[in-house]
């Protein structure tokens, strides 16, 4: 079996997490709204698991965070438009930074309503299985939004037909300001799996290859007609909920922090001597590089004409 | 040219798109081993195989959610809830999934689902009896189609199908066995193109599936007391033929809207809205409403006839309307 690429998931967890406090300072000067839901602590396991698929499988990704599309490699300058409402963007103004979207990139978007992207994910495996593709679909959403009923629905519908899915639940152990404590009966939401007669797994959010070794064999069972996994990533959300909570509610914080896998992904690579600091600080450059480069593009861009409004409402 | 039901007009229509594109999938509960609990697509399974045509379980979320999944990744998914009323149940999955997937992704994806929505008051109470067309008109990204005749059922079905957009299909529970000449082609509908059913000059009235065979009978007895309707079926009412109708307000100076929908902010609301912006000039007499008083439907067959405009009622609201 492959091996995790570490020195890659490091360099795109340290771009998206680069481009995100871009985005949170941007959004402080005002280039754009302040619509970031921080996905500081979760990029290391959702590039990890990313890359243990093929690069087209199709992904609805969840609200938190940009390493989703920055994995596979959506241009940042887009990304920045979407947010900015600038034309260059992927949806046109009409989603924002929530919907950015690339099927070209198997980048299909996400449900702004939680637990909307279970339903459809499952409805895209089912097109996968009967057009006999040996694609799957990965989506991923939160702690929060497994306790809504269309976690169920999908997670049934999609064991008895053995739909080619994983569904990935980054538990953070925060909904908004509620702690899993308060909403959910069980610790481990994997756990539910055995309700669906699926496997299910936890991996820690900070070990890559754990990840990686368990989204490749959770794929291998999809592929080969089994059916779909659960797979929680025991995560960390460093940041508030959105870009400017206050986060009073949470006592956490400082405790939250030491979690942060990107430096112990980094002092990993150092140990293994995958790479040494001077490659790590010429990579830091580079994606500073990369981000001035996307934020330059995107200032340049003009607003997306308001008509814009009307349009892509039909095909 | 044969005559048949609606129900078999639409089992009709189901087959011909499953035989002629292999992309259209049905699913369901109970669609497929039994054939629909109101029969309408007995035999389907037989013919096209349990991979095309199976049974969902009762999960009307996932049902339309995964339609809407699986209509982005190319297929044409047709898929039945049990009842119209089940619309409200899958609310997230036909409003926003179906209605606004392809708008907020800056029309990236296609949505070619059809939802088929048997509607309508057999006295099953009142989570099984309702003609929530209105919920639809007011959603953004939906298309809806309430086809009158088998001949419409079977034509417009097809469109929907074709369609590369989400269509709410109604289907009326009263009409099913209802029979009407059916061509053997391969007839299809445009979308947004009413049906003038019987020409006049006194009031326009707009109905459409049950309402429309009240009126029409209605019409009848009118035209005995010298009121002569203009009757149109507008067969969609997203998109909805504002033109035909509109033309006809302003030739007749008047219009009725006879409806099985709630009244507050129904259908009927919209076109008589309608009416002001765009013909006000040219009413005679006012804009008037026959809908269901908002209040569910009930149960019983009395209370149920009591609610729902009966033939009777709608004599007396356009004699009233008529005397000005
Ligand atoms: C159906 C629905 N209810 C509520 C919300 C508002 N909302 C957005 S994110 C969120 C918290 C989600 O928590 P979780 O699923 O654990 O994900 P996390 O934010 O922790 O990554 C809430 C309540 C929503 N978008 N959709």
């Amino acid at each position: 079996m492959l091996s995790c690429p570490l020195v890659e998931v490091y360099r795109l967890s340290l771009l998206s997490r680069r481009f995100e406090e871009r985005v949170a300072r941007l959004a402080l000067e005002g280039f754009l709204p302040p619509m970031l839901h921080p996905g500081a602590g979760h990029e290391v396991s959702q590039i990890a698991a990313l890359a243990a698929l093929r690069p087209l499988d199709p992904v609805i990704y969840s609200h938190r965070g940009l390493a989703y599309m920055v994995a596979r490699g959506v241009s940042l300058q887009a990304i920045l438009c979407d947010i900015a409402g600038r034309v260059g963007g992927t949806n046109n103004g009409k989603g924002g930074i929530m919907h950015v979207v690339d099927p070209s990139r198997g980048i299909y978007g996400e449900s702004g309503t939680l637990g909307g992207g279970l339903v459809v994910a499952t409805g895209m495996g089912m097109a996968l299985q009967k057009k006999k593709s040996d694609a799957l679909v990965v989506h991923f959403f939160g702690d929060g939004g497994s306790n809504r009923g269309p976690f169920h629905e999908s997670l049934n519908w999609a064991a008895v037909q053995k739909l080619p899915v994983i569904f990935v639940c980054e538990n953070n152990g925060w909904a908004v300001s509620v702690p899993a404590s308060r909403s959910t009966a069980v610790e481990d939401i994997s756990l539910r799996a055995i309700g669906y007669g699926i496997p299910g797994h936890i991996v820690q959010g900070d070990d890559p290859e754990q990840v990686f070794a368990t989204f490749a064999q959770a794929a291998d069972r999809a592929r080969a007609g089994q059916g779909p996994s659960l797979i929680e990533i025991k995560a960390v959300r460093l940041l508030g909920h959105y870009s400017t909570d206050p986060q009073d509610y949470r006592s956490d914080v400082a405790s939250a922090s030491e979690k942060d896998p990107l430096p112990k992904l980094a002092d990993m690579l150092l140990a293994q001597g995958l790479a040494d600091t001077a490659a790590l600080s010429a990579m830091e450059q580079e994606i500073e590089r990369q981000i001035a480069d996307a934020v330059a593009q995107a200032r340049q861009a003009p607003l997306i004409d308001a008509r814009e409004a009307m349009t892509d409402l039909f095909a | 040219m044969t005559h048949i039901t609606y129900a078999q007009a639409i089992n009709r229509a189901l087959a011909e798109e499953m035989e002629r594109d292999e992309n259209v999938i049905l699913y369901g509960q109970d669609v497929a081993h039994w054939g629909g609990i109101f029969k309408v697509t007995n035999g389907l399974m037989n013919r096209f195989g349990e991979e095309r045509v199976f049974d969902s379980p009762i999960s009307e979320n996932v049902m339309v959610g995964a339609g809407v999944g699986a209509a982005i990744m190319g297929l044409r998914p047709v898929v039945e809830l049990q009842f119209a009323d089940f619309l409200i149940t899958a609310a997230d999955e036909v409003l926003f999934k179906a209605g606004m997937w392809r708008f907020m992704h800056g029309g990236a994806f296609k949505v070619p689902l059809v939802v088929r929505l048997p509607s309508g008051s057999t006295g099953a109470g009142p989570e099984h009896s309702t003609c929530p067309e209105a919920y639809v008109m007011h959603s953004p990204g939906l298309l809806c189609a309430v086809p009158s005749t088998p001949a419409d059922a079977k034509a417009l079905l097809k469109q929907a199908i074709r369609n590369d957009n989400p269509v709410m299909y109604f289907e009326h529970r009263m009409l099913y066995q209802q029979r009407g000449p059916v061509g053997d082609a391969d007839d299809v509908l445009p979308f947004g193109k009413a049906r003038i059913c019987r020409e006049g000059r006194s009031l326009t009235i707009v109905a459409w599936q049950f309402m429309l065979s009240r009126v029409l009978e209605a019409a009848e007895t009118l035209a005995a007391e010298g009121i002569d309707v203009e009757v149109i079926d507008p067969r969609t009412l997203s998109p909805f033929d504002w033109e035909t109708v509109l033309a006809s307000v302003r030739k007749t100076g008047g219009c009725l809207v006879v409806e099985e929908g709630y009244r507050s902010l129904g259908v009927g609301a919209e076109i008589g809205a309608m009416i002001c912006e765009h013909a006000f000039a040219y009413l005679e007499r006012p804009f008037r409403r026959l809908a269901i008083p908002d209040v569910p439907i009930p149960s019983a067959p009395a209370l149920v006839d009591y609610v729902i405009p009966s033939v009777a009622k709608i004599l007396q609201e356009v004699r009233e309307v008529m005397k000005g």
